[in-house]
């Protein structure tokens, strides 16, 4: 465990630059947000913020689509997996520090939520029970992303990713809410996506459940076809 | 210590879509406890397909291996081992941290952890360089770095692919010595590199690997020497006699082969001659690689035919 922990640590000092970023923008959307008459504008705050939420999740798909590729390329992994690391454990590492940036990013946009959003009458444990919904439905993104990340490129893993994740969505629209549990994302999304101002709520753990259960299928998944995988091509 | 036994990896493209490369082909060999070997073998040979296998970075095609007793791959075995990549590429942070990370990763901690990468850095001869970012660092620092994260849990067995490419003539003397005093403490160091001359100085066995397949291994000492030719040097006679023979400072040096050696000391001595010295004929570690791998250039791999 504390030789992920050290590996998570690692990702998220490397990712630094970007997790920033994401950060200062939040802040600056909050700063606009409080900027505004939070009353009469405060439908237009609920989809600036929801919007940020969608940033978040291509973010956790970035950065797992990206992260074993990049040291691959970079052939820093060398140094790490000829340590005591086993391959699950690495990949249980860059999980652990997707989930470390994302969970920084919640935590903003919790915050942040809470201080634009809360005087205009939205309700804060729901804000905090989505923020919840929100980050396990990023963990499960990246997690997809990862196991793409072992064997494919950047770009294809990306795009493998938003096709895994974006097919229960359109079959759970068109052919009916049961198909969007197959990978929760949709159950998680879609209370985020309704919410609104005065709503009436009550927090529904089934979506939750089952995406943390397939979150740790697919680390497995991932961290099976990673040991199969040759991690180095050899220069010569 | 480290074994491979009939090891053949090849590398495949995608479902067929190149000829199937065969980096090692059958491929055996046994690394001794307490012994520095040297692993030799022109560019694309397999020498670094075959340290990348030991360390589980990749999986034989055919084969398997032993790694300190358990199968290559095992994530605890490597615990007990040191690795130094070619081309070492490295995270940018403070030297000593960077260090410490490393040794982390093996479980290492606390105060025993910053004495260890104090003492590798200092061993190493950039302990003051310990606060610097390595990414200000040249080349040949890095590669100090790179020996340092490899060095620092005080490995059973060093595994070093090309461990004093980048560093300069007095580096090279600090990491030959530092690697002789590692084998004297027992440890087993396994080296891979271009640079003969040092592989001959340090190495106790050599293995010389040309498109795969294990060509040459030998203690170092015996394969210098060659069975074949001995050096004669006499007083007293004319270096007319002998063929190739060279005059100077009163003596005659030549080489006769080792069959004729005798017929040639007592011409000498029937010449009223005498005898200074007779020395088997070393060669270096360059002759004998080039002899085992074919002095043309050749291509880099083999393709596998069916």
């Amino acid at each position: 465990m504390r030789t992920a922990l050290l590996i998570a640590a690692n990702f998220a000092r490397e990712q630094r630059w970007p997790i920033l970023v994401l950060l200062l923008w939040v802040l600056v959307m909050s700063g606009l947000g409080l900027a505004m008459d939070v009353r009469r504008d405060r439908e237009d705050l609920l989809a600036m913020f929801k919007q940020l939420a969608m940033y978040g999740l291509a973010f956790a798909v970035f950065f797992g689509g990206s992260a074993i590729h990049n040291e691959r390329k970079s052939r820093r992994i060398l140094a790490v997996i000829s340590k005591g690391v086993g391959r699950r454990e690495y990949v249980f590492g860059l999980l652990i520090g997707i989930v470390f940036a994302l969970l920084l990013y919640c935590i903003c946009m919790g915050l942040t939520g809470t201080w634009v959003l809360g005087p205009g009458g939205f309700s804060i444990s729901l804000l905090w029970f989505l923020m919840l919904c929100f980050l396990v439905a990023c963990v499960l993104a990246a997690a997809v992303a990862v196991l793409f990340s072992t064997f494919m490129p950047p770009l294809f893993a990306t795009l493998a990713s938003a096709f895994v994740l974006g097919f229960p969505i359109a079959a759970g629209i068109v052919l009916g809410s049961a198909w969007g549990y197959l990978i929760p994302l949709y159950p998680l999304l879609h209370l985020f996506l309704k919410a609104n101002f005065g709503m009436r709520w009550r927090p529904d753990w089934i979506p939750l459940t089952l995406a943390f259960s397939e979150t740790v299928l697919f680390w497995l998944l991932a961290s099976w076809i990673f040991a199969q995988r040759d991690v180095a091509v050899a220069l010569e | 210590m480290l074994e491979f036994e009939n090891i053949s990896k090849e590398y495949r493209g995608w479902f067929g879509s190149r000829t199937p490369v065969r980096a090692l082909d059958a491929f055996s060999l046994c690394v001794e406890a307490g012994e520095i070997f040297g692993f030799l073998g022109p560019n694309g040979a397999g020498k670094s397909t075959a340290i990348h296998l030991a360390m589980g970075f990749m999986r034989a095609t055919h084969g398997s291996g032993l790694m300190l007793g358990r199968p290559f791959g095992d994530a605890a075995t490597r615990r007990r081992v040191g690795f130094l990549a070619e081309n070492v590429a490295l995270y940018f942070r403070p030297a000593e941290k960077l260090v410490r990370f490393y040794g982390a990763l093996n479980g290492m901690r606390g105060s025993y952890l910053r004495k260890r990468a104090h003492e590798v850095l200092e061993a190493l001869g950039i302990a003051e360089e310990g606060r610097r970012n390595v990414r200000q660092f040249s080349r040949g620092m890095l590669q100090r770095i790179g020996l340092a994260q490899a060095l620092v849990n005080d490995p059973e067995l060093l595994i070093l692919d090309e461990p004093t490419s980048a560093l300069d003539p007095l580096a090279r003397v600090a990491v030959r010595e530092l690697l002789l005093q590692s084998r004297n403490a027992g440890k087993t160091i396994f080296l891979s590199s271009h640079l003969l001359s040092e592989v001959e100085l340090v190495c106790d066995r050599v293995a010389v690997l040309h498109h795969g397949k294990l060509r040459r291994l030998g203690r170092t000492s015996e394969l210098l020497q060659s069975s074949e030719r001995s050096e004669i040097v006499a007083r007293g006679v004319s270096a007319n006699l002998f063929a190739g023979a060279t005059a100077r400072d009163g003596v005659v040096a030549f080489t006769v082969p080792a069959a004729k050696q005798r017929d040639a000391l007592e011409q000498v001595w029937a010449m009223g001659g005498e005898i200074v010295s007779v020395n088997p004929l070393r060669r270096s570690l360059e002759q004998i690689f080039l002899q085992v791998t074919g002095a043309k250039a050749e291509g880099s791999k083999s393709p596998v035919t069916s």
